[in-house]
């Protein structure tokens, strides 16, 4: 029925002069928008299905393709925009939730570019980290309240077991299931290179990545997929997962058709089965019950392994971050809304909780004015796309960050925010053993290690430059970030002054 | 020092003369030919003919190579005798004693008993380099040639021909054209595409009775059929006999062909080896005893019997046949058994276009193949033939281009690392 | 002697290494003009078989004992004794395709003569593997004699 009909959002240009017909985007694109035409021999494009991942134009060996927006004009409405239409139509033919992967694209405010960090000058002076040392290692977890020393100075404190990661950078859950095997390979060998963590998401643990256990976060989440006593155990730390950013109150929901025989063996769930994570967990109702669950994975670890909570970050996070703590988290995970997902309502990622950079600035302050922020490491995530970023967030409160959708781009996402139709072309966000075989972990895990290196020296250079020459003196020091273009209430969550001041 | 001595020049005397030296450094080899030329390829005389070839292209080797590897090429030197006792052979003046020796003569060709053509000087024979420059040198635009038989050497030297000459015609005994190497049908399509690319006129199913001669020139062909050909140059290719009378005169034991160990290449005389098309083979595909004069087979036979004679450990792993021709462009190969007779055999015929694809099978095993203008890969199908691979192993429909992908997951990889022959 | 080997676990089936030893193996070297424009087009000498479920390209395995050089009836195809590399030297070779005929992985093509990979022996490293781009191919000596 035409009334079904949605203009294409792509058209794909094939510059005839330049195509040899050698048919490799005809083999590259699993959304089928190329093919051999009739005579067997010349390709031609159908751009029906084109979702812009730029896997046919980045493999054509002869640069004969492009992708170009498809403009089909509406009568001009800033209120119903085309989008919205296109959406209601879509709503009107399925009756179904509108799903999206991958962060939201709305043009909320990113506070990262609204904060300008500060340089020495003349009176402190700034510090070269090629020619001096320059400190980014971070230890992660719980830290004793006071510090009590026997007669000769010796500490008498036992000390709670710590994570020291080589860089504040760690990459967010993404579980198997979500990404490819072979993707969270690559990460997992880039997290041992770099010597930073991995986190499995609520997958489990794959049988081929037990050689990494020792940068693995493992997640234990409502669904409590793969979780047993030696997969805890096969860790740096275990992170509860009771909300993620770009869907905070929403459960998961892995279609069945995904869950092949090694997924399922890593959930420890049937072969084709649906694997739903609730949106809560059902044995945790208050901070008492977390605090219980905490305290099962401290027993079932023998106390060894620090434990996270990851949060999304919600209206009143402050005071959930602090629950948490209470609760007797070592880590406290806050997940901001920008936050990438494999599969998320598109309503909900577009509109729920609040961005990572408010979050954790009033979670940090609350921390603070409870006397108990030193006692716990406190993580932010949620989209960062720079080293300026993570070095904002330090500045801002954070111990660490988590990153996913760079490493992601450097593997090759295109962010064509298809994630849910388990086609990604790059094998990265599918389990189909044609399209995973793309992402080669040899290959993959330099590319990641490499752009991970390179935010490295940037925060080094960042660093040096205000003159400091260690992470800890970075970390929560706000008054290296100033506003710009911000109101005064905006600065006052964020605890900074404005440019100038 | 050991004294290697080789009769023949050709594709198993020279691949002899190189396994014995890949085995025995220290050695004398001495190579023996009646020919004054040093190895060349015999096929290319075809194409030297009609000139797609230089004469220096044609050599297997260069002069150096014998200097390298030091094997002495005695060209000129037909071998009178073998005196298997004292261990010498006699080929000129000269004696030459051996410690092993190996006899590969060759072919010689047959002629058939036609009237009149005894010592006609425009009746010549094309197997060797020598008849082919003595052909290459009369042949111009007006020649009119005939050619009897039309099997590979034949139709090679018509399609050679056929480029210089004014007219060409074949005659042939049999009713269809390359009854080595085709069947009925594929040779009748065969025909058909040679008719149309080169001007060759058929004339099957008959033969030359009588040449008609001015003085000691052939004039015209008279045919059974009672046609007559006008001809100035008569190509004499009805067939070859395995070259065995040194052998029998020395004593060696002789059937259609030398008689050999079939793996070791050795005769009837512990000292004396033969390989190549003086030999008479096993098929291994039907274990029939015939004489298989193709090139690799001669090759394959040379090298095991220099193997053996140099204390080596290879053998022929068996004998078949595999042949790839080509005539204007068409390209023809073939493989083992092409007309098994049997209630074992099957065949399954696939035509698609200019492609020709016949399979031959006994029970689940792949026997034979004939592939016109379809030979991608028939390596494969060789290799299965040879390997006696069952075929309920294959993955792919055996029609198919075969590749790799034929195979299961183990044998692939051993492929892909370049394990299996 | 170093060889081109195939890993078919991370084959794409896009077949540029196709493309590129076209490329390689053309008069005018430039991907664009090697593979629309020039007469006679070149000749792949690696040929990617299978699906896109499983696929591998083959190559020349250049053999220690090759097949195709013994069965050779000009001595167009010889192994270099130093180098390990079997080739086939055009001006001999009367392109009747006995080698094609007993090679047992598929690797030699037919052109006017007989084609096959000969290592690209003037670069560092074959075109294929050079550009593979998932490095499905890889230039590795596994041991073994030349």
């Amino acid at each position: 029925m035409a009334v079904n009909y949605i203009p294409r959002r792509f058209t794909v240009i094939r510059d005839k002069n330049l195509c040899i017909d050698c048919g490799c985007c005809v083999r590259q694109c699993s959304n089928e928008c190329h093919f051999f035409d009739g005579d067997g021999k010349t390709v031609v494009s159908d751009s029906e299905n084109c979702v812009a991942c730029h896997r046919c134009v980045d493999l054509c060996p002869t640069r004969a393709l492009r992708i170009e927006k498809y403009v089909c004009d509406y009568r001009e409405n800033a209120n119903w925009t085309p989008q919205y239409q296109q959406e209601i139509c879509r709503q009107a033919e399925t009756g179904g939730v509108l799903l999206s992967g991958m962060g939201t694209p709305k043009p909320y405010p990113i506070y990262w570019d609204k904060i300008l960090l500060n340089a020495s000058q003349v009176t402190n002076p700034s510090i070269d980290p090629l020619r001096e040392p320059m400190e980014i290692r971070t230890i992660l977890g719980r830290k004793p309240e006071k510090i009590t020393v026997e007669k000769k100075g010796k500490s008498t404190v036992e000390m709670p077991p710590q994570v020291i990661i080589e860089t504040p950078i760690m990459f967010s859950a993404m579980s198997f299931g979500s990404i490819s095997l072979n993707a969270q390979k690559s990460l997992a060998m880039a997290a041992k290179n770099l010597g930073t963590l991995f986190n499995t998401g609520e997958g489990g643990l794959h049988p081929d990545l037990k050689e990494y256990t020792d940068c693995a976060i493992v997640q234990v989440a409502s669904g409590r997929f793969g979780v047993h006593k030696e997969y805890l155990n096969n860790s740096r730390f275990v992170e509860i997962k009771i909300g993620q950013g770009a869907k905070p109150g929403i459960g998961g929901h892995l279609p069945g058709e995904k869950v092949n025989v090694e997924v399922s063996n890593a959930r420890m769930i049937p072969e084709g089965s649906d694997a739903i994570s609730p949106a809560p967990h059902h044995d945790i109702y208050s901070i008492e019950d977390l605090r219980q669950l905490i305290w099962s994975i401290k027993q079932a670890t023998d106390n060894k392994k620090p434990v996270s909570v990851k949060i999304a970050a919600v209206h009143n996070v402050a005071a959930i971050a602090s629950g948490c703590v209470r609760a007797g988290a070592d880590i406290v995970v806050i997940d901001g809304f920008r936050g990438g997902t494999g599969a998320a309502p598109t309503r909900i990622r577009d509109n729920v909780g609040i961005p990572i950079e408010l979050a954790l600035a009033a979670a940090d302050q609350r921390l603070r004015d409870e006397g108990i922020r030193s006692r716990i490491s406190l993580v932010a995530a949620g989209s960062f796309r720079c080293s300026a970023d993570i070095v904002k967030a330090i500045a801002l409160g954070a111990d660490a960050c988590y990153c996913a959708s760079a490493p992601l781009i450097a593997m090759g996402c295109h962010m064509c925010q298809t994630c849910n139709t388990g086609k990604c072309n790059w094998g990265i966000a599918t389990q189909r053993p044609e399209l995973t075989k793309r992402l080669n972990p040899e290959i993959m895990h330099l590319r990641v290690e490499n752009l991970i290196n390179a935010w490295n020296h940037e925060i080094k250079e960042i660093m040096g430059g205000m003159g400091i020459n260690s992470v800890d003196s970075l970390r929560g020091n706000r008054l290296m970030l100033r506003g710009i273009g911000l109101s005064e209430k905006e600065l006052e969550i964020l605890g900074i002054m404005h440019a100038g001041e | 020092m050991k004294k290697y001595i080789i009769i023949g020049a050709s594709a198993a005397g020279l691949a002899c003369a190189e396994q014995i030296r890949k085995e025995d450094k220290n050695c004398s080899i001495t190579v023996l030919t009646r020919e004054a030329y040093l190895p060349y390829s015999r096929p290319s005389i075809s194409y030297y003919l009609k000139g797609a070839v230089k004469e220096n292209d044609m050599y297997l080797r260069s002069p150096n190579y014998y200097i390298e590897k030091g094997i002495d090429i005695v060209t000129s030197a037909p071998v009178r005798s073998i005196d298997k006792k004292n261990k010498t052979v006699k080929a000129g003046r000269k004696a030459y004693s051996y410690d092993k020796l190996c006899i590969c003569t060759g072919s010689k060709p047959f002629v058939p008993p036609i009237k009149n053509i005894n010592g006609k000087v425009n009746a010549y024979t094309f197997l060797d380099l020598a008849s082919t420059k003595a052909v290459k040198a009369k042949a111009n635009g007006n020649t009119k040639a005939v050619v009897i038989g039309a099997g590979l050497i034949g139709m090679k030297a018509a399609e050679g021909l056929s480029k210089i000459c004014k007219s060409v015609d074949v005659v042939e005994l049999s009713p269809r054209i390359l009854p080595s190497i085709l069947d009925e049908k594929s040779a009748r399509s065969v025909k058909k595409y040679i008719e149309e690319n080169g001007h060759i006129v058929f004339h099957l199913g008959d033969t030359v009775t009588e040449a008609k001669s001015n003085a000691n020139r052939i004039t015209s062909v008279v045919l059974k059929s009672g046609k007559e050909l006008e001809c100035d140059m008569l190509i004499l290719a009805v067939g070859v006999r395995p070259e065995t009378e040194l052998a029998e005169k020395a004593g060696i034991k002789v059937e259609r062909g030398i008689v050999t160990n079939p793996e070791t290449m050795q005769t009837s005389d512990k000292s004396i080896y033969a390989a190549g098309d003086c030999t008479v083979s096993v098929d291994m595909l039907d274990g029939s005893k015939r004489v298989i004069a193709l090139y690799p087979n001669a090759v394959y036979q040379g090298t095991a019997a220099g193997s053996q004679m140099a204390g080596g450990d290879i053998k022929l792993d068996g004998a078949y046949s595999v042949n790839a021709i080509d005539f204007y462009g068409l390209r023809i190969c073939t493989c083992g058994l092409i007309n098994a007779v049997g209630e074992q055999y099957s065949d399954r015929t696939v035509r698609s276009g200019d492609k020709y694809k016949r399979l031959i099978f006994e029970n689940n095993r792949l026997v034979g193949f004939v592939l016109i203008n379809a030979s991608e890969n028939a390596g494969i199908y060789t290799s299965l033939i040879e390997n006696k691979t069952d075929l309920s192993e294959i993955k792919t429909d055996i029609f198919d281009t075969p590749s790799l992908f034929m195979f299961d997951k183990a044998e692939r990889e051993k492929r892909l690392k370049g394990e299996i022959a | 002697m170093k060889k081109v080997y195939a890993k078919e676990e991370l084959c794409l089936n896009c077949r540029l290494c196709e493309v590129y030893c076209k490329t390689a193996h053309s008069k005018t070297k430039d991907v664009l003009k090697a593979n629309k424009y020039e007469n006679p087009t070149p000749v792949s000498r690696i040929t990617v078989y299978g699906d896109k479920m499983l696929s591998a390209a083959v190559n020349c395995r250049h053999c220690d004992n090759p097949k195709c050089v013994q069965a050779c009836i000009t001595g167009a195809m010889t192994k270099d004794e130093k180098t390990g590399i079997v080739s086939v030297n055009e001006k001999k070779c009367i392109g009747c395709m006995t080698c094609l005929s007993v090679c047992p992985f598929g690797c030699i093509k037919t052109g006017k003569f007989a084609v096959k990979c000969d290592l690209c022996q003037d670069e560092d490293e074959p075109a294929c593997v050079k550009n593979c781009p998932n490095h499905a191919l890889v230039y590795i000596d596994l041991g073994g004699a030349k």
